[in-house]
């Protein structure tokens, strides 16, 4: 149980695709790392403790995902990463090659970077997606040419949870001479996995979906794949990515995996497991309810959820002055959700888009959480659907 | 420990002081406060000097949130854009299409504020909504009354008259007993961080420049091609010269109509049946009768009774008697008044008593 609301307590936080609590092992050596003020680019021996996180962590995210730690570019989170590599693959090949592919269910951080490709006279196109999850991969085939400069696919989607296909992506794509790029943001902390296994060139994280600091993420960039700075600076990460490192983050970036990497599988089948007991329970006290993209593989701790005649945003409200914390899609830096346009993409109605719910657990979720939120959403529901068609007054 | 369980209001936060001061009031006075802001438009389009007076800028929900924060109260915005466009914007473009003069502000209070928030105060379980309206309600053994505002000057009753009678419990005005200088000194007081904020003026969505750059931008072109005609000298028809579209008018209008004329002219007539903008001298505005249609009432009011009308926001009031009609009213004023609008609203009071009102013809 958290507190992080100066408004609500007790808090039961249900949203975890969105940005995760920092870990609580890792708290207490904050105070110590806080003395360590070095520039990690320095000679002087102020700046080892700092060149010693920065080597440590990048050896330790190596080891998670499956590189070498030359392969490893850190950044400021998932929407550099996404820019930097999408712009980088736009630059070395336009305008040879002009063609661009991505899913219609990317981020808005994939999505608005081809936006601007676009205007730059890039052919951006966009593979389906059904509403069961699934990527048409036949379209993608039939799409990928030897125009293609690089194909761009999630490697999980944040608001429903389905994992794409990544390696059979690579196949099609490599076999083109497309390169590859995954945004696999929402992937850290859920499920193992290996970029080597993927064979993708490019993907790119953040740390604060797995119990790190916001303002932090990391490129995997395969070695021999050519990459051009998005931002030029005074050498850093091998001249890479400009500017002084975020070394405080870093430091607990480093504690986290030092902590919890040896956790995730474990952490991952307690996850599915707690997720598809809240599914079913959902299921059996809350009618005319459906579980969005449930046919596909899924995140182990993400449900999206359509609940019929209810206002996701006004059931958010109602749920969070109830003190649980859930979304209604992607997280939204003017807190004014509009229908989700993935669940659209995905050929969700409107209003089945706004019906949606989005709940993400974590490491720490209990099943009494789970139990208080499935009563919760069970009593606020049937309170909003006892208003739906009624005239004013009420 | 007080057992007894804290009414809970819905509070209509734009972000300026009056709203601020009341979400304010309702926690100084013991009510469980949840605080909320309609985003209706959206603000990159909109050319505002931010927080410089208008209530739908970035910058206000902003200040709406802090004011929040500083009162330890929820926080939502809820997306009215779709609504306020069907609402407001369109039925506002459409006004001035006909020729006629739109109130926005009273459609935004009868379909969001007093129509969709009333939904979001029974879902979140609510047992009122406040806003920050100049404006009373009264109860006697009667029932509730709504009166206007202590402060004359500041007096938003006028935009209200839609309003349901049986909302009338369910709402909460906590600065309309005050005074505008009042409600200030008490923002200083819960150091409210917006207390020196200008007051909004003007349509929100319009912003800065003039309603008729907006109408401009919005209208399609052939549209507003298909509203051209003639400005015509009354009484006699001559005309003067073409004009770019109807909407661009409004009645008791002087400047900005494209010619130069020797004497000062108005515009005191508009017919969207031709397209003609009639123009006259400043006593042809005047006229000693108005009808109206789609009568609201909050109150009962006699056939003959001679009652104040107000027939624009900043109107007075005037003295008029109230003659029945096969469909609404006819209102006829003990002295002629100037530039009565198609378009805005004749709003009947009864001392300061809201009696209800009409859309005049």
């Amino acid at each position: 149980m958290l507190d992080p609301s100066p408004v609500n307590t007790p808090f039961y936080y249900f949203d975890f695709n969105a940005t995760t609590p920092l870990a609580g092992e890792v708290l207490a050596l904050v105070p110590d790392a806080l003395a360590h003020y070095g520039n990690p680019s320095s000679i002087h021996s102020a700046s080892r403790f700092a060149k010693t996180v920065l080597r440590e962590t990048r050896q330790r995210l190596a080891e998670l995902i499956g590189c070498s730690p030359l392969e490893i570019i850190f950044t400021s989170g998932g929407s550099e990463s996404n820019n930097a590599i999408i712009k980088s693959v736009f630059f070395e090949n336009f305008p040879e090659k002009n063609h661009f592919l991505c899913s219609s269910v990317e981020h808005p951080s994939v999505m608005k970077t081809f936006e601007w490709l676009s205007e730059q006279g890039v052919h951006v196109e966009k593979i389906p997606v059904g509403r069961n999850g699934f990527l048409d991969l036949q379209e993608l085939e039939k799409k990928i040419t030897d125009r293609t400069a690089l194909v761009s696919i999630m490697a999980a989607n944040n608001e429903t949870g389905t994992l794409f296909p990544i390696r059979r992506i690579v196949e099609l794509a490599h076999a083109k001479g497309s390169l590859v790029h995954t945004d696999a943001v929402q992937m850290l902390g859920k499920r193992k996995f290996s970029v080597q296994d993927w064979d993708v060139d490019y993907a790119s994280f953040s740390a604060h979906k797995f119990y790190a600091p916001k303002g932090l993420g990391f490129i995997y960039s395969k070695k021999g794949k050519p990459f051009q700075p998005l931002i030029h600076g005074g050498g850093q990460e091998r001249g890479r990515r400009g500017g002084t490192e975020n070394t405080l983050s870093l430091f607990y970036f480093n504690e986290v995996l030092k902590s919890r990497m040896p956790q995730i599988e474990e952490k991952s089948e307690q996850m599915k497991t707690l997720r598809n007991y809240f599914e079913s329970s959902v299921l059996k006290n809350i009618s005319d309810v459906s579980i969005t993209a449930l046919e596909s593989l899924r995140l182990p701790n993400t449900s999206s959820l359509v609940i019929k005649g209810v206002d996701g945003e006004t059931l958010l409200m109602a749920l969070d002055l109830k003190g649980f914390a859930v979304s209604t899609g992607a997280a939204c830096s003017s807190g004014n959700p509009e229908p989700s346009p993935a669940l659209i993409a995905m050929g969700l109605s409107k209003f089945e888009a706004q019906n949606s719910l989005r709940i993400s657990i974590g490491w720490q979720t209990t099943q009494s959480e789970v139990d208080a939120l499935v009563f919760e959403l069970k009593s606020v529901v049937a309170r909003l659907r006892s208003f739906l068609n009624k005239e004013l007054p009420l | 420990m007080n057992l007894v369980k804290k009414p809970k209001v819905l509070v209509a936060m734009s972000g300026g002081v009056d709203s601020s001061v009341a979400a304010a009031l309702l926690v100084e006075q013991g009510y469980d406060v949840i605080g909320a802001t309609m985003q209706v438009w959206d603000y990159s389009q909109c050319e505002v000097d931010e927080g410089q007076g208008t209530c739908c800028s970035s910058i206000d929900v902003d200040d709406a949130r802090s004011v929040a924060d500083r009162l330890k109260i929820p926080f939502y915005v809820l997306n009215c854009e779709s609504h306020f466009r069907e609402q407001v914007i369109n039925p506002f473009i459409e006004s001035y299409l006909q020729g006629q003069t739109p109130l926005p502000c009273s459609n935004c209070n009868t379909f969001l504020k007093f129509d969709h928030l009333i939904r979001k105060m029974h879902e979140l379980e609510c047992d009122f909504l406040a806003t920050g309206h100049y404006a009373q309600i009264s109860k006697d053994e009667s029932g509730h009354h709504l009166i206007a505002s202590e402060d004359l000057w500041k007096d938003q009753t006028y935009f209200l008259f839609t309003l349901k009678a049986e909302l009338l419990s369910k709402l909460i005005f906590p600065v309309g007993h005050l005074k505008k200088p009042e409600v200030r000194r008490l923002a200083e007081k819960f150091a409210l961080t917006n207390a020196r904020k200008k007051d909004s003026t003007g349509i929100c969505f319009v912003g800065s420049n003039s309603y008729k750059d907006f109408l401009k931008k919005e209208i399609p072109i052939e549209v507003q091609k298909q509203k051209t005609g003639w400005i015509k000298r009354f009484p006699n028809g001559d005309k003067m010269i073409q004009h770019e579209g109807i909407h661009l008018f409004t009645i008791g209008q002087s400047r900005a109509l494209g010619m130069t004329h020797h004497e000062k002219l108005y515009v005191i007539k508009i017919d969207p049946t031709d397209n003609t903008v009639w123009v006259g001298a400043e006593s042809d505005l005047y006229s000693s009768e108005l009808e109206v249609q789609d009568c609201y009432h909050l109150q009962n009011w006699q056939e003959n009774e001679v009652v104040d009308v107000k027939i624009r926001s900043t109107h007075a009031g005037a003295r008029a008697q109230l003659i029945k009609q096969p469909s609404g009213w006819k209102m006829k004023f003990l002295e002629p008044q100037r530039a009565i609008t198609p378009g805005q609203a004749a709003v009947i009071y009864r001392n300061q008593e809201l009696l209800g009102g009409g859309w005049i013809l």
